[in-house]
């Protein structure tokens, strides 16, 4: 038996997938139920576009604090990531979709140790997978047009290999561009955001149970929890930017590597 | 915006990506590797009843993965 069955013997609920379920208008688990992370990624795209109306809404030489910020966040993701892994002859074109993908998934990330908010949007995997339907369109789109249908496929096996093994490493390549790149996309986004929340949870339901209703011992070890849930909620703090970067940086690099020809 | 892209060093007649942002990819491709011929070996087993041509597919899969890896990024 696990140390949480025993604990949820004792009156403690542990927390599980089932906190992730928020239904605000309707409560049953039709299409049409408005839930929390609906909410949430609803306000987080007001958030930006305010944001970024307001940063660009006075242009100056010498930047005011919110137009230094949206310029700096812009710069960062089209130098590090649109020019350096697509190219400074193709990003231009793909820098809306990139930094788009970039700030709506770091602020809906950032929302899940925002008070009151404490939701990332991207723990309901509908949203990773909505994000990754997009870039699997729009990479493969995009090589498809660059070198024509059989020029792609052809374009999935480097030049030079023993023909034997070229069948082969055709499969490998195709299942890797086709079925395996959206897949570790859309689940490395999902699992870190919902791992990091249940993990928060643990620490901070644990506390609040063994502080408030457990003995003198365990109530040492539950302010040593809620220390440790303070401690977490800043290492989540670099897992959501970090898995936001990340998402962005393989956009880019799947765009630029349909559009690189294999030489 | 109309603030111009600072000048880059690194920028010398480089059109395309930075080479070494491919090197990103060598996890997934690894994974590929494992996913297509271990399941190739599932299926194989599941259709012919033996057990360990899993097993086979998976080292095999790693095998080519480690190869196309090597043959990509390590002789160019």
């Amino acid at each position: 038996m696990s140390p949480l069955v025993l604990a949820a013997g004792e009156g403690f609920t542990p927390p599980g997938p089932e906190d992730f379920w928020w239904p605000i208008v309707g409560s049953d688990a039709s299409n049409w139920t408005l839930t929390r992370p609906a909410v949430v990624a609803l306000f987080s795209v007001a958030l930006i576009a305010w944001f970024f109306l307001a940063a660009t809404k006075r242009r100056s030489i010498i930047p005011g604090k919110l137009q230094f910020v949206g310029e700096g966040a812009y710069g960062f993701i089209r130098e590090g990531v649109g020019r350096d892994l697509i190219g400074s002859k193709d990003f231009r074109r793909f820098m809306p979709l990139l930094f788009t993908q970039f700030t709506f998934i770091l602020v809906n990330n950032v929302f899940g140790i925002i008070p009151l908010i404490q939701f990332p949007t991207m723990s309901r995997i509908a949203f990773p997978i909505g994000l990754t339907v997009l870039t699997y369109v729009v990479y493969h789109t995009v090589g498809f047009r660059k070198k024509g249908f059989v020029g792609y496929l052809k374009d999935l096996v480097p030049p030079g290999l023993p023909t034997w093994i070229v069948p082969f490493i055709f499969l490998l390549e195709f299942v890797d561009k086709f079925i395996t790149r959206p897949l570790t996309l859309s689940l490395r986004l999902f699992a870190n955001m919902f791992a990091g929340h249940l993990l928060l949870l643990v620490f901070i339901l644990g506390a609040e149970h063994m502080i408030l209703d457990l003995g003198p011992a365990l109530k040492v070890a539950g302010i040593l929890s809620g220390v440790l849930a303070v401690v977490m909620t800043f290492f989540e703090l670099l897992v959501e930017v970090l898995q936001a970067y990340i998402f962005t940086l393989l956009t880019a690099l799947y765009i630029g590597g349909a559009l690189a020809e294999e030489h | 915006m109309s603030t111009p892209a600072p000048h880059r060093p690194s920028d010398d007649g480089r059109e395309g990506p930075l080479p070494e942002a491919r090197a990103w990819n060598i996890v997934s491709t690894l994974l590929a590797g494992l996913i297509t011929f271990g399941g190739i070996g599932l299926l194989c087993d599941h259709f012919l009843g033996t057990s360990w041509l899993v097993l086979v597919g998976l080292l095999a899969g790693t095998a080519l993965a480690f190869y196309l890896i090597w043959f990509r990024y390590g002789t160019r």
